[in-house]
């Protein structure tokens, strides 16, 4: 999918996002690069804590400053730099071209108000319609995304749908406005196992749908395998491994990627809330080793490794690359 | 980061009470603590009244704070420093007195009331539900209902002229809020598995409640016996205006009251230097005990 | 009906509250406190004096009979008349609750007012300079004593030491300027003092609203700043908002009118009260203290009731 004669949508260029903490700064995320292009859906898989999070809130200029600040780096999307937009055009861009649907269905929609109420001020937000119009026009969102008697259920307020109803009404808010780029910060985790991949489906249809490119950020390797074509993988802030997702799968590089891979459950019974553990502990973001960061977990580990960190380098052909002294054959 | 989570424990036969969890959590409140400039500046503060408390008690200074020595309202002067009230005492004196009274109410009251709190909620908390509860929370609902300045005025008359009424009144209201946060941090930590165990194994009530439960409800404690001790030296002020305050000896309350009349006819020594004495006291005791609150409780809750 | 039905048990659920504060209140203010009986009587009465004067104010009856008097008093609201002065309860508190009701609201809603506008401000500005002003400024405001600002301000605003232009103490209310002239020091007296409390309160419930998802989430559909501030953190804070108005109403009404009465003797309830504290004055001592907790039981229905208008989560139940 990674064809070298398009232009990506979205460009990312050594970004690096700070935290300043009690205990000294915080790198969540330290110099990644990645593009995703039109059409595409890109998977990011990491451990808990590696900067996934982070990565898709700073896209949207919505990590919290203080105490976060974005050090470096570019954010290109659509021809323009997202980090040199005024916080006014940001506004603009949030929620029409760039939508971002959240890991927390219980907690995400405001309590107060109605999900009409919420899905009509986005609407309104970023298309010149009456309330009316907005009010028919989420009818039909939420028609699209699966829930039955949308005419009755948007007058409803959150607390009085179940997890996957308020994801679906997070998709249709998501999607209302035709998003370029969908940013799911893993968007079926908090749900139960059915109701996870009804919403999975759900998604991926709609992207097709709607002609989005989509960055899907995800614990769940399964996922990634049935839905991306392309995958990052990071750690501790870094980007390691980026493959298509065959190459990824069948021809892991880096030792962490086929680590996870190993640690995949042949048979898919139970829904994974975390990635299964690699023996070892994820060193701390504020004593970070000088090497490779992966060194102290990793067996092929080396003195080379632990003196320089490692970097990405992409096969201009393949698109794909590995920040490893000693890759995988 | 919540509060105090305890490891579970498996073993059988020994009970973790969370002692470890919380000395870590000590340790790392104590360097928090110390990184606070504001916190630290009102300790220091604190502690230099505490000390000026101290030499009062043992008669070190400020022994002459009744003695009628100079002329009346005499101004400020090498002699009497900050001054000279209506019958010619020394207002320094009198000020540097003071400190010791409100360090004496201060600490009576916050200690008394955190007790009492910490024993009720820990009792209704650990029998909620139960008509244990039922009676604590009763005794809370009335004791808020009854207006604070009424409810002294009643006590201090019901026991005419007994010099504590003011410390029992204050007692008796200010373990409400101690206790409802007690309460509350209780029923949160019954569940946790370290107290299931102790019950388990059939560790009696009352060594659960005091030594597996309580010590581990000692963050609230501290800050809240911070905010009593606040708020019983100023309302002390105004019980002193009402005539209900301190009854032996001089506060800066007693002072400021005396003031009211001065200060019309154009005499603001009183006023001014009790009031001065007052609010660096507990200004100084509001930054402590707000830097204790960051340090224990990042995210601060907006209980009270 | 639903709200009918729940306002009947949630004041019959009162009742035990209610029963606690009049029998505290009557065990320390009346059986307890001040004895009458020798500042009604001449100089040196009889034994037959003094045993009339104690049955005319009841003293001679069991305490439980007085006790049960007390409420039968309370459940027709019939107080009877003032031992000071004669008049009937009735007309005393008609005469003095609206003074006081004048005098502290304006300082009630101003201070509350204020307080969520700075802390809007300040959790807006969260961890910068003008949060730091802000609640330098309040801390500030906390550690004063109330009665430090009040003889401060009158010797600002009424002395001739500072502006000398309103009354210093008293009431001679004829017309609005004069009421405008009676209450302005006293109430920016009260404000000043409130405003620290609640700045620092409400930013507090502010900013923990603001750290919430659905804040992340109307954030991250465009939603303008001044609509996030109301429709997102102010309106979803309305719960510790409205608890922390409507508690400390009946207070406010005793005891912020206690202080304030007293120091500028103003007739108002709260002047009345101490006056009837001191002297013994048990018939209007039951009536403030019956009404204060009857007073206590109707706001905590109405503060459910409005934790139901503004969170459709909460039910009457
Ligand atoms: N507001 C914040 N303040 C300080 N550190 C933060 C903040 N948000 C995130 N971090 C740090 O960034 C790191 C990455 O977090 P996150 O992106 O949420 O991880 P995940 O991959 O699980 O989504 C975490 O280890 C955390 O320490
Ligand atoms: S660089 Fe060395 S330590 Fe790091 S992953 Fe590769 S082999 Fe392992
Ligand atoms: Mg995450």
């Amino acid at each position: 999918m990674s064809s070298e004669n398009k232009t990506p949508l979205l460009s990312v260029r050594n970004l690096v996002v700070e935290f300043s903490t009690r205990y000294g700064p915080v790198r969540a995320v330290d110099d990644i690069s990645f593009d995703v292009y039109p059409n595409e859906t890109v998977g990011i898989v990491g451990e808990s804590g590696c900067g996934k999070t982070v990565t898709g809130l700073t896209l949207l200029q919505l990590i919290p400053m203080p105490p976060g600040r974005i050090v470096q780096g570019s954010i290109n999307f659509d021809g323009r730099d997202l980090t040199k937009l005024s916080e006014k055009e940001m506004q603009e861009m949030r929620g029409s071209d760039i939508s971002m649907i959240f890991q927390e269905p219980m907690t995400a929609l405001n309590p107060v108000f109605s999900v009409g109420n919420q899905m009509i001020d986005v609407l309104r937000r970023h298309k010149n319609l009456t309330r009316r119009q907005a009010r028919e026009l989420a009818i039909n969102m939420l028609d699209t995304v699966g829930i039955p008697a949308p005419r009755k259920r948007i007058d409803e307020y959150p607390h009085q749908m179940s997890g996957g109803m308020r994801q679906r009404v997070m998709i249709a808010m998501a999607l209302s406005c035709g998003p370029k780029l969908l940013i799911a910060d893993e968007p079926t985790t908090a749900l139960d196992v059915t109701t996870q991949a009804q919403v999975m489906e759900q998604i991926v249809k709609l992207q097709d749908e709607f002609h989005m490119s989509m960055i899907l950020v995800t614990h769940d390797l399964g996922v990634v395998a049935e839905s991306c074509d392309r995958a990052i993988v990071m750690y501790c802030g870094n980007i390691i491994e980026t493959a298509a997702i065959d190459d990824l799968f069948h021809k892991p590089q880096h030792p962490y990627t086929r680590g996870l891979l190993d640690s995949i459950p042949r048979i898919r019974e139970e829904r994974i809330t975390e990635l299964p553990i690699i023996r070892g502990m994820v060193p701390d973001l504020l004593h970070l080793p000088d090497g490779c960061r992966f060194a102290d977990r990793c067996p092929r580990a080396t003195d080379e490794c632990r003196q320089d960190k490692p970097v990405v380098n992409i096969d201009p052909v393949t698109g794909n690359g590995v920040a490893c002294y000693h890759p995988m054959g | 980061m919540s509060s105090v989570a305890p490891e579970p424990v498996v073993d059988e036969t020994v009970v973790d009470d969370g002692s470890a969890h919380r000395e870590s959590i000590w340790a790392k409140t104590v360097y928090k603590l110390r990184r606070d400039r504001l916190g630290m500046v009102g300790l220091s503060v604190v502690l230099l009244y505490f000390i000026v408390a101290i030499g009062v008690w043992l008669g070190i200074w400020a022994t002459e704070w009744g003695d009628v020595e100079g002329p009346k309202w005499a101004p400020m002067s090498a002699e009497y420093w900050f001054g000279t009230n209506i019958i010619g005492q020394d207002v320094f004196a009198r000020a540097i007195y003071s400190t010791k009274t409100a360090f004496e109410v201060g600490l009576v009251v916050a200690v008394l009331s955190t007790i009492i709190g910490a024993l009720l909620g820990a009792l209704a908390g650990f029998f909620s539900g139960t008509w244990i509860d039922e009676i604590i929370l009763w005794l809370k609902g009335v004791l808020d209902s009854i207006p604070f300045y009424l409810f002294v005025a009643a006590v201090a008359f019901a026991l005419s002229g007994n010099p504590y009424a003011m410390h029992i009144a204050m007692v008796s209201t200010f373990w409400t809020t101690t206790g409802r946060l007690v309460r509350g941090e209780v029923i949160k930590l019954k569940n946790f598995e370290f107290v299931e165990a102790a019950r388990a194994i059939g560790v009696p009530q009352v060594v659960i409640i005091f030594r597996h439960i309580l010590p581990n409800t000692f963050h609230i404690l501290l800050v809240q016996a911070t905010i009593v001790f606040v708020a019983a030296i100023k309302s002390e002020v105004i019980l002193s205006f009402l005539g209900l305050g301190v009854q032996d000896g001089v506060s800066w309350g007693l002072m400021i009251a005396e003031s009211t009349q001065e200060v019309l006819a154009g005499f603001f020594n009183n006023f001014v230097w009790a009031s001065v004495f007052l609010f660096g006291l507990v200004m100084a005791f509001n930054m402590f005990s707000d830097a204790l609150q960051d340090a224990l409780d990042p995210r601060k809750v907006a209980s009270e | 009906m639903e709200v009918l039905q729940y306002a009947i048990r949630k004041l019959l659920g009162g009742i035990p509250l209610v029963l606690g504060v009049t029998f505290i209140s009557f065990l320390l203010m009346v059986y307890f406190g001040p004895d009458k009986t020798y500042e009604l009587l001449g100089k040196n009465p009889t034994q037959e004096q003094i045993d009339e004067i104690r049955h005319e104010l009841g003293y001679d009856k069991p305490f439980m009979v007085r006790y049960g008097e007390y409420l039968k008093q309370m459940a027709t609201l019939d107080f009877g008349a003032s031992d000071s002065t004669g008049e009937p309860v009735s007309k005393v508190l008609a005469r003095t609750v609206p003074i006081s009701l004048a005098l502290i609201t304006p300082g009630f809603i101003l201070g509350n007012v204020l307080g969520i506008l700075l802390a809007l401000i300040a959790a807006y500005h969260r961890s910068g300079p003008i949060d730091k002003y802000i609640m330098g400024f309040s801390v500030v405001g906390m550690s004063i004593s109330f009665l430090i600002v009040v003889i401060a301000f009158q010797i600002i605003f009424s002395s001739s030491y500072g502006l000398n232009a309103f009354p210093v103490r008293g009431w001679n209310v004829h017309s609005f300027s004069d009421y405008l002239r009676y209450i302005t020091v006293p109430t920016l007296a009260t404000i000043f003092v409130a405003l620290g409390y609640n700045t620092r309160f409400y930013r507090a419930v502010l900013v923990e609203e603001m750290t919430r998802d659905h804040v992340r989430t109307a954030k991250a559909f465009g939603t303008r700043p001044g609509k996030l501030l109301y429709k997102n953190i102010l309106k979803n804070s309305m719960i510790p908002i409205i608890t922390r108005i409507m508690f400390s109403i009946p207070l406010v009404v005793v005891s912020g009118s206690l202080i304030i009465e007293s120091y500028f003797g103003i007739p108002g309830i709260g002047k009345v009260t101490y006056d009837a504290i001191t002297t013994g004055d048990q018939p209007i001592l039951k009536a403030v203290v019956g009404l204060t907790a009857v007073l206590f039981v109707i706001t905590l229905l109405i503060t459910d009731i409005l934790y139901r208008v503004v969170d459709p989560r909460v039910s009457l139940k």
